[in-house]
């Protein structure tokens, strides 16, 4: 039995190993401040790990010397290494290598901290995200106010391109993390927090709440797409039109029914009547990977599951249940699915 | 072990399980049944010709009253549907105060759900269709609290966010006046 | 065919009134008399416009006075050594107990009162002994629109021209009342309460143009300005005050003095997208008009929500001043005061139209008590600000670039949501709200009633749903330095300083009146009519009134040739809603924060609505 249990021990580090294309991982390399923050902790844990195999070998050496010369106590004798010339030496060259591993780390952590302060100051592009009970408003603040795009839940970045993002809460404290291009940062009601990051990849990552923020914290994910600079203008662009008028008749039952009954007092569709601040922008919802916050994959059969129940997938939302007859709910997930 | 230590380690256990039995109130994150709807002519009337009388309380109103989840959300739909924009944080601007002892059109739960929902002649909408009958019920539970009725252990402690105006556990009791006939 | 046959009749009675209308204007001068003030003396101070402002008539037929806005009476018979002999002539009730803004009007011996919701207006045979009504006029709106007025339910006046009276109604209506019968002679509906618009503001008639605008800059509407056609309430033409330059009647003429306000569509580029449509904007105050050049000014609200996060950008064309072409609407020029207002700073003051000397000349100017704070002295061809001086304790501004025409921010004052921000001043009535000054060209002073508060800003996101507050603040206002509340200030425009100043416990809220015979009139929240020296602010004589003042006191001669001195008790409004609202003064944010300035008032007056007429005796 114990030999099996011997066995199984070194399983856990070969999950380290475990790569779902760097979706959600922390030894990312996907964003510049990642790849420094990686390169720190490579220079940080052979520097440490150097220093530490030194000082567990320099006492077991100790132990054993003391142990088989049986020499008396150095102390009680009031004898010191320091006369011998020898230990001198020693103890001299060692507080040269401390010291030069102490230099060695400030130098490192100066210069990964340099390469992160030129990112922010070299910001290209502005996004504000908010944190709510449970989801991601993101606003891409821009210098000609009527270009400013408000979404959600979905964040889309340009490769190569240095993102200032401006951290906000509307309720309680959130995290923002996404392990596969930057540290975690807090958003705090009140206050303003802020990171910086250069997407190096182009692909989708995960990114998730990491601050416990209430009963669905575990569902308020976050989806980044980092797209060439060309996708991401198109995205954006495409992302500030108004949302398209529907065609159908049912689409037009779903369009009136959003924009006069409850919907409308929560969410806002760019182009309609609806303009609530409350719940996510629905503008161009069907257009974004997921529905509730990176909780279901965005298709038809999730989006009536969600309309029809949204407390039931996601209880203590502040999505109501509202309880909508069949023809209306064929109505407004058919008109939701035009938001493309 | 002496007999002493072993009685009083008997007594805890009790007294933990006893804490079991403490049951405040339940957590209901959407309207059971779904289908339900808030009373309608819930009349805040208090002369009946005839000599007939109020109508009972609604069955509906104990799952939100003095329930201080329904307080807390409904404080939380409190701003964010704007009704705070026009009776602030009960002192009123707008729409008439919510906070003194006078109720207009009653202050029963479900009268005040029955407000909410089908809107007063000077200016109050009708919220039916913009809010489900779960919201406006936790609605009317928080108005009724901004006049201190519900017990104060229920009632959330800090505002939302801003420090502008005092937490609801301040709030000075109010006799309920008007038609708040029914106690409960 | 009847129906036809009808309308065929009213546009050919209403052909006739316009054309009486046309020949009617001489005969007010006759009834000039040596007891009236008429000569504009030269000199070194400023003096009122001459076209605007014409010799006294003793009617008082618009709230400003004249189209130069002056409030000032050219009647000179209350002197400040008689006028504490001022005793009351008659009374008459109003019916009402919320906030009285509007002054009487005063017309060929008939005196008309519009009151607050529900907006009667009623006329007064002034020949009779005891002032007896002729007749009232009532014109019914729905009791809902009172939900959907931010600020009490206020009406701020009517005006009279060519035997008609114009006024509005809360829920969105202008109504034309014929003078001597009190008949309906036309309405137009304008507003829209579902959206959360009223009127409130008193209209003003130039250029055979009725001119209106819309409230509700705390209900997300888009603010615009109307006219409607004198004789028949059609629309003419309506500036809309946000969105692209057709929809806000910006073409070729258009030329801004300065740069920040030059550009093509500012009124959708300065605004996050679809913003523009909910941005508030409304014209809730006064218009004034020079008949030479045929230009009016006004200005214009706040941009919605107060949380400025909501609306990044400048947020054209709110919180400015536009002068437009009364005929055709188009814009002539705009000058925005603070660009992205943070503070609620609404820019719908009064503007009175002078003209001042100026190196060597004299130039054609407007002067501006703003509500942020500063004293504006612009020329009125260009909208160039001449000078900018604050007429009270200022905090939140830094002061304004003459060169650029920019409000300098003080960037600790700029609120942030989920934190309260403490100690700005001025509060959100600004330091001065929409009571009226009055210019006597006399002393070349401007008499400015206003306030001394300062607040704590809170600010939250706001929600947007359509008919319902669009504000996203906790505000707490409280009195600024010095404890006092309010202030009456005599200001020199020239030379922009202050002469004399009243310090008054409460907020100030009533316009002011002054007098050829160098009286000037203003009255208290709490119930004090005042009557002071316009030279050197010494109080005269004082009336204490049912209720607290905040209505526009008028002077008028009698049939019988004596002056008048009449105003309407009946404190409410933003400032007094925590008694004519009887809101609860232990929620200090009520009312938008005020209730915590005026806590005290409920003990001080109450509700009420009451005329209150006054002449020496004989």
């Amino acid at each position: 039995m114990r030999e099996f249990r011997a066995v199984l021990l070194p399983f856990p580090a070969l999950l380290t190993g475990c790569d779902y294309q760097t979706y959600q991982s922390t030894f990312s390399d996907a964003a510049a401040e990642v790849h420094s923050f990686n390169v720190l902790f490579v220079i940080f844990l052979v520097i440490c790990a150097a220093m530490y195999v030194l000082v567990i070998a320099f006492l077991l050496i100790a132990i054993v010397r003391r142990g088989r010369a049986g020499e008396a106590n150095v102390v009680e004798d009031r004898r010191h290494h320091g006369e011998n010339p020898l230990m001198r030496a020693g103890l001299m060259g060692w507080g040269a290598v401390v010291g030069a591993g102490l230099i060695g780390l400030a130098i490192a952590s100066f210069f990964g901290d340099r390469s992160m302060a030129e990112a922010a100051a070299n910001e290209k592009l502005s996004v504000t995200i908010t944190g709510n009970q449970w989801w991601w408003d993101i606003t891409y603040n821009a210098a000609d106010p009527s270009k400013t795009l408000r979404t959600a839940n979905e964040l889309h970045l340009p490769v190569g391109v240095p993102v200032h993002i401006y951290l906000r809460s509307n309720d309680v404290i959130h995290s923002f993390w996404v392990p596969s291009l930057a540290g975690k940062q807090d958003l705090i009601p009140g206050r303003a927090n802020d990171i910086t990051l250069v997407p190096r990849k182009i692909g989708v990552f995960r990114g998730q709440c990491a601050e416990f923020c209430g009963v669905q914290h575990a569902h308020m994910g976050l989806i980044v797409d980092v797209d060439s600079y060309a996708d991401f203008l198109k995205w954006w662009h495409h992302q500030l039109e108004s949302a398209p008028v529907p065609t159908t008749p049912l689409a037009r039952a779903g369009y009136d029914f959003v924009t006069t009954r409850q919907c409308g007092s929560c969410h806002a569709i760019g182009g309609t009547p609806a303009n609530g601040t409350v719940g996510p922008d629905l503008t161009h919802l069907a257009s974004r990977r997921s529905i509730a916050a990176g909780q279901l994959p965005m298709n038809e059969g999730n989006l009536y599951g969600w309309v029809a129940d949204p407390q039931s997938i996601k209880p203590g939302s502040n999505m109501p249940t509202v309880g909508l007859e069949p023809d209306q709910l064929h109505a407004v997930v058919a008109y939701l699915e035009t938001l493309k | 072990m002496s007999s002493r230590f072993r009685a009083s380690l008997a007594l805890m256990s009790v007294a933990a399980l006893a804490l079991g039995a403490c049951d405040r109130e339940e957590h209901h994150s959407r309207s059971k049944p779904i289908g339900e709807t808030v009373p309608v002519g819930q009349s805040p009337d208090t002369i009946w010709p005839g000599g007939s009388q109020p109508s009972p309380l609604d069955p509906r109103a104990k799952l939100y009253d003095n329930n201080a989840p329904a307080l807390a959300e409904g404080q939380q739909l409190y701003m964010q549907m704007n009704c705070v924009g026009c009776h602030f944080h009960g002192g009123g601007g707008m729409g008439p105060p919510l906070m003194d002892d006078e109720w207009r059109y009653g202050g029963r739960i479900d009268q005040i759900a029955a407000s909410i929902a089908e809107g007063r002649p000077n200016g109050m909408p009708a919220w039916r269709n913009k809010l489900t009958d779960d919201q406006i019920w936790k609605l009317a539970a928080y108005v009724r609290s901004l006049s201190g009725q519900p017990s104060k252990d229920a009632v959330s402690s800090r505002s939302e966010g801003m420090s502008n105006t005092t937490p609801s556990t301040l709030t000075p009791r109010e006799p309920a006046h008007s038609s708040d006939t029914a106690e409960q | 065919m009847l129906r036809v046959a009808s309308a065929f009749t009213i546009a050919v009675l209403c052909a006739q009134l316009a054309a009486l209308a046309a020949c009617k204007r001489a005969p007010h001068q006759q009834l000039g008399s040596a007891e009236v003030y008429s000569a504009v003396p030269a000199g070194d101070h400023a003096v009122a416009d001459a076209t605007a402002s014409p010799a006294d008539d003793g009617n008082w037929i618009m709230p400003g006075k004249d189209y130069a806005a002056t409030r000032f009476s050219g009647l000179t018979q209350v002197n400040p050594g008689n006028v504490s002999k001022l005793a009351l002539s008659f009374t008459f009730s109003t019916a009402t107990t919320h906030g009285y803004e509007a002054p009487p009007l005063v017309v060929n011996n008939t005196m008309y009162l519009i009151t607050p919701f529900p907006n009667e207006l009623y006329a007064l045979d002034l020949t009779k002994a005891g002032a007896p009504t002729k007749w009232v006029f009532k014109p019914q709106p729905p009791a809902a629109s009172q939900g959907v007025a931010c600020c009490d339910t206020v009406n701020r006046g009517a005006v009279y021209d060519a035997g008609k009276i114009f006024f509005n109604t809360l829920d969105g209506q202008t109504i034309a009342v014929d003078a001597n019968s009190g008949k309906q002679v036309w309405r137009t509906q304008l507003g829209d309460i579902q959206h959360g618009e009223t009127i409130t503001m008193a209209p003003l008639v130039a250029g055979g143009k009725v001119l209106v605008g819309d409230s509700g800059g705390e209900m997300g509407v888009r603010g615009w300005l109307a006219a409607l056609d004198e004789g028949t309430g059609k629309l003419a033409w309506r500036a809309f005050n946000t969105g692209p330059d057709k929809d806000v009647l910006i073409g070729p003429r258009f030329k801004p003095f300065y740069k920040s306000d030059q550009g093509k569509d500012l009124g959708v580029k300065s605004w996050p997208p679809d913003a523009w449509k909910i941005g508030g904007g409304t014209v809730w105050g006064w218009v004034s008009y020079d008949p030479e050049t045929k230009l009016i000014f006004y200005g214009v609200g706040n941009p919605g929500p107060w949380n400025p996060d909501q609306r990044p950008g400048d947020n054209k064309w709110t919180t400015g001043v536009f002068a437009r072409d009364v005929n055709t609407g188009e814009a002539v020029w705009y000058y925005q005061t603070t660009p992205h207002d943070l503070f609620d700073h609404d820019d719908i003051n009064e503007i009175i139209l002078a003209d001042i000397p100026w190196q060597g000349g004299r130039r054609p100017v407007i002067f501006r008590p703003a509500r942020a704070g500063f004293f504006y002295v612009q020329d009125r061809r260009t909208g160039q600000v001449l000078s900018a001086a604050p007429f009270g304790y200022v905090n939140a501004y830094k002061g304004v670039d003459l060169k650029t025409g920019l409000m300098i921010p003080n960037h600790d004052k700029d609120p942030k949501v989920g934190r309260v921000v403490r100690d700005i001043c001025p509060a959100a009535p600004g330091l001065k709200d929409w009571n009226p000054s009055a210019f006597s060209p006399i002393t070349g002073l401007v008499y400015i009633p206003h306030n001394n508060l300062c607040m704590d800003f809170g600010a939250m996101e706001a929600n947007y749903i359509s008919g319902t507050p669009y504000v996203g603040a906790d505000v707490k206002m409280y009195a600024g330095p010095g404890g006092n509340r309010g202030a009456f200030t005599a200001w020199d425009p020239i030379h922009q300083k202050k002469v004399w100043e009243i310090p008054e416990d409460l907020p100030v809220w009533s316009p002011a009146l002054v007098t050829a015979g160098g009286v000037v009139f203003y009255g208290t929240m709490d119930g004090w009519f005042k009557a002071v020296d316009a030279r050197t602010g010494k109080q005269l004589w004082r009336f204490k009134a049912g209720s607290g003042i905040i209505g526009q006191p008028i002077s008028y001669r009698g049939p019988d040739g004596r002056q008048y001195i009449a105003f309407v008790a009946g404190v409410g409004g933003w400032a007094g809603a925590v008694v004519s609202a009887k809101l609860d003064t232990r929620d200090p944010t009520g009312a938008l924060g005020f209730t915590n300035a005026v806590k005290d008032l409920p003990s001080k007056t109450t509700a009420g609505g009451m005329l209150y007429v006054f002449t020496l005796p004989r």
